[in-house]
């Protein structure tokens, strides 16, 4: 057994040793990561002064701020134009999508521009925007839904189409009506694209809406941000960039979460 | 069938043209519809808003004066260089960062946390604290497009690298390959499709971005033009810019297309 082990080259030891002890490992990789950038963040936050405060200045800071301050009436407002956004990508994204798959010659005629409006810089088109429309709740919403439509419509639509030839036979050969042909064939076979879709919405939708908060006359926590900016306040800046940070990987998080349960809903369909 | 993948990707519409027949009819269609979009967004802007507000023939009418002013062309050079640059180093840190976190599972542990926040984080949010710390310079710029690069390629080449054939491992390790060889001879090839596509994204979000900066902290560029060009009330010089964005940024996409396409022949997605 003894001489088995002297045999064994660094390599293979080292192999089996990570393997073993691959979760406390992962553990301690995660636990060194974190504490290395509080660390670093908090030795330099003391020696950069006012434009670096340290890691746990910018926490009370945050404290502070949801205490009383502007951080929540400001989150208020942009958790609106969030949701308004969101519903209308859900809504409009879904319908045109399938209708751009369904009626060859309307999607032959526009598509070449909405794969035009998806590449063009939408922050580019926000004077333009502002001149046609002001700068009101509704210019916002648009500005926010140009940014953050485009993958749940062109995913609906890619869906829609990828439908088999042979599921769509088979419900003409039944004498499926064009209702029933919805409800049974490409609705539940564009599901999983329209989910798919829907998660992407989740984390474009924040950029949409702080794009139109940044842009069109500073509102909500864009607004809050700037505030920062324009004082020259670090740990205001930093606190309300953390703060939304934190918002963005526990939508980010949903939206994965709800893949997952789609993830098992298709296998379950499937096999 | 050459012809046939390579339409697909450039026109979507002429997608419908194929085996159903009726070539002409769906040819003409964008062009009527572009056609009758223009025409609504001029007749629309005539008869209800002021003068200065931009329609498709004032806009056509600000190209020449636009683009032979020097400013035009310092704001591009401004733009697309500064997006040029950060796409080079956005995407070499991106690839060495993900080829590390794809090979060792330490190292992905490490990085994956701060990676996984970044990318979660819409990053026009980190702008105003880039702008407290470098200025309002052009080098908040630089430094916004670099990270909007190098976050998707790191993404995109730590999963490209982390799924490469067992069979390619074993084959490598037959004829000795080495960790450098197993790292940049087998996985980073393996993995092209997906560091293409990393790029790609980054580029796209590094435009939307490197325009953002420009405005926010009033670096000169053609973003900053586009809003300028705007409160001047010179809108239809405000659109040529709008338009020549659009038209960077649509060449930048079908050119990837192609870079994708030459790179790895084999991968069609």
């Amino acid at each position: 057994m003894t001489t088995d082990r002297r045999e064994e080259s660094f390599e293979t030891r080292l192999a089996r040793f990570r393997i073993v002890n691959a979760w406390w490992i992962r553990l301690a990789c995660y636990a060194l990561s974190i504490v290395l950038l509080l660390g670093a963040w908090q030795a330099l936050g003391h020696s950069f002064g006012i434009l670096f405060v340290p890691f746990t200045t910018t926490m009370s800071r945050l404290w502070e701020m949801l205490q009383s301050g502007p951080l929540l009436p400001g989150l208020v407002v942009s958790g609106k134009l969030y949701g308004v956004t969101l519903a209308i990508n859900i809504v409009l994204g879904v319908t045109v999508g399938l209708l751009l798959a369904r009626i060859k010659l309307i999607a032959a005629a526009f598509e070449p521009y909405i794969y035009i409006l998806y590449a063009t810089p939408t922050i580019s088109l926000v004077p333009f925007v502002s001149v046609m429309f002001g700068f009101e709740f509704g210019s916002r919403v648009l500005v926010s839904v140009l940014i953050s439509i485009f993958p749940i419509l062109i995913g609906v639509t890619e869906g829609a189409r990828s439908i088999p030839r042979q599921h769509l036979d088979v419900a003409a050969i039944f004498g499926s009506s064009e209702g029933q042909l919805w409800r049974d064939v490409i609705v539940p076979y564009v599901m999983p694209y329209a989910m798919s879709g829907i998660k992407q919405s989740i984390a474009l939708s924040m950029v949409g809406t702080l794009v139109a908060e940044f842009f069109l006359n500073p509102d909500g926590v864009a607004a809050v941000l700037l505030q920062g900016t324009t004082i020259v306040d670090s740990g205001w800046v930093l606190a309300v960039t953390i703060f939304i940070c934190a918002i963005a990987v526990v939508l980010v998080g949903i939206g994965e979460l709800i893949e997952r349960y789609l993830v098992r809903w298709r296998h379950t369909a499937v096999g | 069938m050459a012809t046939y993948s390579s339409r697909i990707e450039t026109a979507p519409a002429a997608r419908w043209s194929w085996g159903s027949g009726i070539v002409t009819r769906e040819r003409v269609a964008p062009l009527v519809a572009g056609a009758v979009l223009l025409i609504i967004w001029e007749i629309w802007v005539r008869a209800t808003l002021p003068d200065f507000v931009a329609r498709p023939s004032g806009i056509i009418l600000a190209i020449p004066s636009t683009m032979a002013s020097g400013e035009f062309w310092s704001d591009v050079g401004a733009t697309l260089g500064a997006i040029m640059e950060g796409v080079a180093i956005g995407s070499a840190a991106g690839i060495l960062v993900g080829v590390a976190m794809g090979r060792v599972r330490e190292i992905d542990w490490f990085f994956s946390t701060y990676i996984r926040a970044l990318y979660a984080l819409p990053l026009i949010a980190l702008v105003p604290i880039v702008i407290l710390w470098v200025g309002y310079q052009p080098a908040a710029r630089l430094i916004i497009v670099v990270i909007s690069v190098f976050l998707p390629v790191a993404v995109t080449t730590a999963d490209g690298t982390r799924a490469i054939s067992k069979d390619y491992l074993d084959v490598g390790k037959m004829f000795g390959a080495r960790t450098h060889n197993v790292w940049f001879g087998i996985a980073l090839p393996s993995a092209t499709p997906f560091i293409v596509a990393g790029i790609e994204l980054g580029f796209a979000r590094g435009i939307t971005n490197a325009i953002a900066v420009e405005i926010l902290a009033s670096v000169n560029g053609m973003g900053m033009s586009v809003f300028t060009k705007s409160n001047e009330l010179n809108e239809n010089a405000s659109l040529v810019y709008v338009l020549a964005l659009a038209i960077f940024a649509v060449g930048v996409r079908s050119l990837m297309i192609r870079f994708r396409h030459w790179l790895a022949p084999w991968y069609h997605r």
